[in-house]
């Protein structure tokens, strides 16, 4: 069980590391390293993307930096399927797999965000230095925030598929897994990521923001999918109630009288 | 000397001679007399460890054939439900201290009506303990007569109970149901002593349906839900005790747990220990989660955490008989079947031991079990199977002989009154009750409709493989056999049948 715990940790460990330096990366490159050097919005905002042209629609930069993103924001959604695969799978095609799975969740990831860089760039083209399509993304994902659609995929992300142990079915099944996964992910979180790139300032911030908002409700169980007024902020309640904890034990030892000199 | 002492529910026979029994039903009787949306209501208290108030045929409340007549309104608020309802944790390590919390809010309102009407102030609930000699493997009379002796209704009768034959005979068949557990060590975890996930069950976090049950909550808490719950032939009816959101509206529901809470008393008197995690003891409240609260009588509520009843005498209760069950050195024994001996290896510790966890086999994929006869499955075994051969060839004091498990994978169905016997090359592993299956198998349970997981230690049918030479194979013959006839609408799923090895280290 130890070793078992160990294993987990390590998967957890690995992958939040990745997604540090995925944002390290991020956030000490922008504009550059991110789009290959070419100031799309996604990636730094709307200000650069008022010149953009048809002609010089940077694609592959614009994919390689939206990529990136994902991997630093959705990584962390990643850790208990990947324990799971890990303890599901024989010893020696358990990272195989694992990378297998994460591919596929980037696949859809990767076909979404060719069709919302697409919106972006439609909307800033017809409605240069507005901030009218902010305001109407912020009311749909307000809208989407709380309704049933939202809940269903949130619900369907806590569904772990079961995996073949031979052959070339664990990979199949591996990357059946990671697609299910990556689309029941976009369902949730799609109005979540368009949001911050109608942003006119403040893009990296509010994707920090977002990403936070959608770990913390990949960590909410389940619920009956229906309307439902009210935040998911776990990750929130999880580090105020463990400061808590820490901070009465803190208050608890200093409170503990010193040993004398000379005992 | 605590204040309110548990006792067996077969003192006087089990019938309404012992007091405790008698002033039982009057309090049940009282709390049954009051409102769904009233928190001291029979009715609430049973939706507090679950409900299905919703739901448009049986087990939907409405839909349960009584007596009890289940009420399916007035609805206490959003709020109040949130805050109270579908509480109870299963699959969790938080399953025992939870239960403890509500049976002492259920006794105080019990109480709280006993006094009411003039009986003792000290009135405290007796316990059904099946495994006891004599008689006492049946459920005690008293729940199964119709009317109290002066001729009024009996609260505690109730008309869906179906018993392990599904002829309406309630006991509990010792042959499936067994106190193996108490000889465990450890409560999270394994060692020689504790097949995973240990006693107590396995880290999680709030968790009200799905995944894996501990070894205390898997037999016997598991089986005598469905043995006394049961099945009506020949319909889609099935004993309240059978299903979690209709269980705790059955009186004998609380008697069953009292020995599961007694069972736990006793194991930690016999000095195995409750985990020290912040987040155990603190309740999943810790880790930014609902916390477990209970409405008291006078509607104060009362918010808990494991490591405020963690014991007993924290509660100012005991048990007329926490007797402990002789303890197994399992490990010696083991060895001593591989022809080891050793003074060394006749300590046995209770700390967790477990080692790596490695998938050595699986079958090729779900299969579903349909009708009567059940279902046969082969499961393959890799390569990696040679490193449990040798490893049982080199066994030795210093080199352990893996324990080997059998896991059915995602379970799913809703069939949760029915048991699966489970063979391994014509040899029986361990029958294994499917309570809590509905309820994990749906998309908006905790764990999104991936069913529950069995682990069943098989280490001494493979230990008997070895013995016999036979070892050396390249797959494994699983049997699943239920006992119930299983209808086309109403078929079990297993997605997976895996062998995992389980390396440990003195």
């Amino acid at each position: 069980m130890k070793k078992r715990a160990s294993l987990r940790s390590a998967v957890s460990t690995g992958i939040l590391g990745l997604s540090a330096l995925c944002w390290a990366f991020l956030l000490t490159s922008p504009g550059k390293e991110m789009t290959g050097g070419n100031s799309y919005i996604p990636i730094c905002g709307l200000d650069a993307s008022f010149q953009i042209s048809a002609e010089t629609f940077p694609l592959s930069a614009m994919m390689k930096g939206w990529i990136l993103m994902v991997f630093a924001m959705m990584l962390p959604k990643l850790i208990a399927p990947v324990q799971y695969i890990f303890e599901r799978t024989f010893m020696h095609r358990r990272v195989a797999a694992a990378l297998i799975f994460v591919s596929g969740y980037i696949v859809v990831w990767a076909v979404a965000g060719f069709l919302i860089n697409l919106v972006v760039v439609a909307v800033s083209r017809l409605t240069p230095q507005s901030a009218i399509p902010a305001l109407m993304a912020g009311i749909v994902a307000v809208i989407w925030q709380f309704s049933p659609a939202k809940q269903y995929f949130l619900n369907l992300g806590h569904n772990h598929s079961v995996l073949s142990a031979f052959g070339p079915a664990t990979f199949r099944d591996a990357f059946q897994f990671g697609l299910l996964h990556g689309l029941w992910c976009v369902g949730s979180g799609w109005v979540l990521m368009l949001l911050p790139m109608l942003l006119p300032v403040g893009h990296n911030a509010a994707m920090m923001v977002a990403a936070f908002i959608m770990i913390s409700e990949h960590m909410e169980h389940p619920r009956a999918p229906t309307w439902h007024f009210g935040f998911r902020l776990k990750l929130l309640r999880i580090i105020v109630a463990q400061s808590r904890i820490h901070f009465e034990k803190m208050k608890a030892a200093l409170a503990r009288p010193s040993p004398q000199p000379g005992r | 000397m605590a204040k309110f002492l548990r006792k067996n529910a077969w003192e006087r026979q089990g019938t309404f001679q012992n007091p405790d029994l008698f002033w039982y039903a009057k309090g049940v009787g009282v709390m049954q007399s009051k409102a769904l949306n009233d928190p001291d209501s029979w009715w609430f208290f049973a939706a507090i460890h679950g409900e299905n108030l919703s739901g448009s045929e049986f087990p939907g409340w409405k839909y349960i054939p009584g007596p009890p007549h289940v009420p399916a309104e007035p609805l206490p608020s959003q709020a109040t439900q949130s805050k109270f309802w579908n509480q109870c944790q299963h699959q969790s390590w938080y399953f025992a201290p939870w239960h403890r919390g509500y049976l002492v809010a259920l006794e105080a309102q019990i109480r709280s009506a006993i006094i009411d009407l003039g009986g003792p102030e000290d009135w405290a609930l007796p316990y059904w303990n099946y495994f006891g000699p004599g008689g006492q493997y049946k459920m005690p009379p008293a729940f199964g007569q119709r009317q109290l002796p002066d001729g009024t209704p009996n609260p505690l009768f109730v008309a869906a109970r179906f018993g392990p034959n599904n002829n309406g005979v309630v006991y509990i068949d010792t042959n499936k149901v067994s106190q193996a557990c108490q000889t465990n060590t450890v409560y999270t975890g394994s060692n020689w002593a504790t097949p995973r996930p240990g006693y107590g069950g396995p880290v999680t976090s709030f968790n009200h349906d799905g995944d894996t049950s501990g070894n205390l909550e898997a037999n016997p808490h598991n089986q005598v839900h469905r043995q006394v719950g049961g099945n009506k032939p020949n319909s889609n009816i099935y004993g309240l005790m059978g299903d979690a959101d209709l269980a705790a509206l059955d009186p004998i529901f609380y008697l069953h747990h009292c020995n599961i809470d007694r069972m736990w008393a006793s194991w930690n008197e016999a000095g195995n220990r409750n985990p020290k995690d912040q987040n155990w003891l603190k309740g999943p409240a810790a880790i930014g989660e609902r916390g477990f609260v209970m409405p008291m009588p006078n509607a104060k509520p009362w918010i808990y955490t494991p490591e405020e009843i963690d014991s007993l005498a924290k509660l100012n209760y005991r048990y007329d008989d926490t007797s402990v069950p002789p303890v197994i050195n399992t490990l010696a024994l083991r060895l001593r079947k591989f022809g080891i001996q050793s003074d060394k290896l006749l300590t046995e510790t209770n700390m967790d031991q477990g080692g790596g966890l490695e998938l050595v086999g699986a079958n090729k994929g779900p299969v579903q079990i349909e009708d009567g006869a059940g279902i046969r499955t082969t499961v393959g075994l890799d390569s990696v199977w040679k490193k449990v051969s040798t490893n049982f060839l080199q066994a030795s004091e210093s080199n352990l002989p893996d324990r080997i498990y059998l896991q059915l994978e995602n379970v799913t169905g809703n069939m949760d009154a029915t048991t699966l016997a489970v063979s391994v090359n014509h040899q029986l592993a361990d029958h294994i009750s499917l309570f809590g299956l509905r309820n994990a198998s749906r998309k908006d349970g905790h764990r999104g409709g991936a069913g529950l997981t069995f682990i069943i230690d098989i280490t001494p049918i493979i230990d008997n493989l070895h013995l016999a030479d036979t070892l050396d194979l390249g797959s494994l013959e699983v049997t699943i056999l239920p006992d119930t006839p299983i209808s086309e609408d109403n078929k079990i799923t297993v997605g997976r049948v895996s062998i995992y090895r389980e390396q440990y280290k003195i």
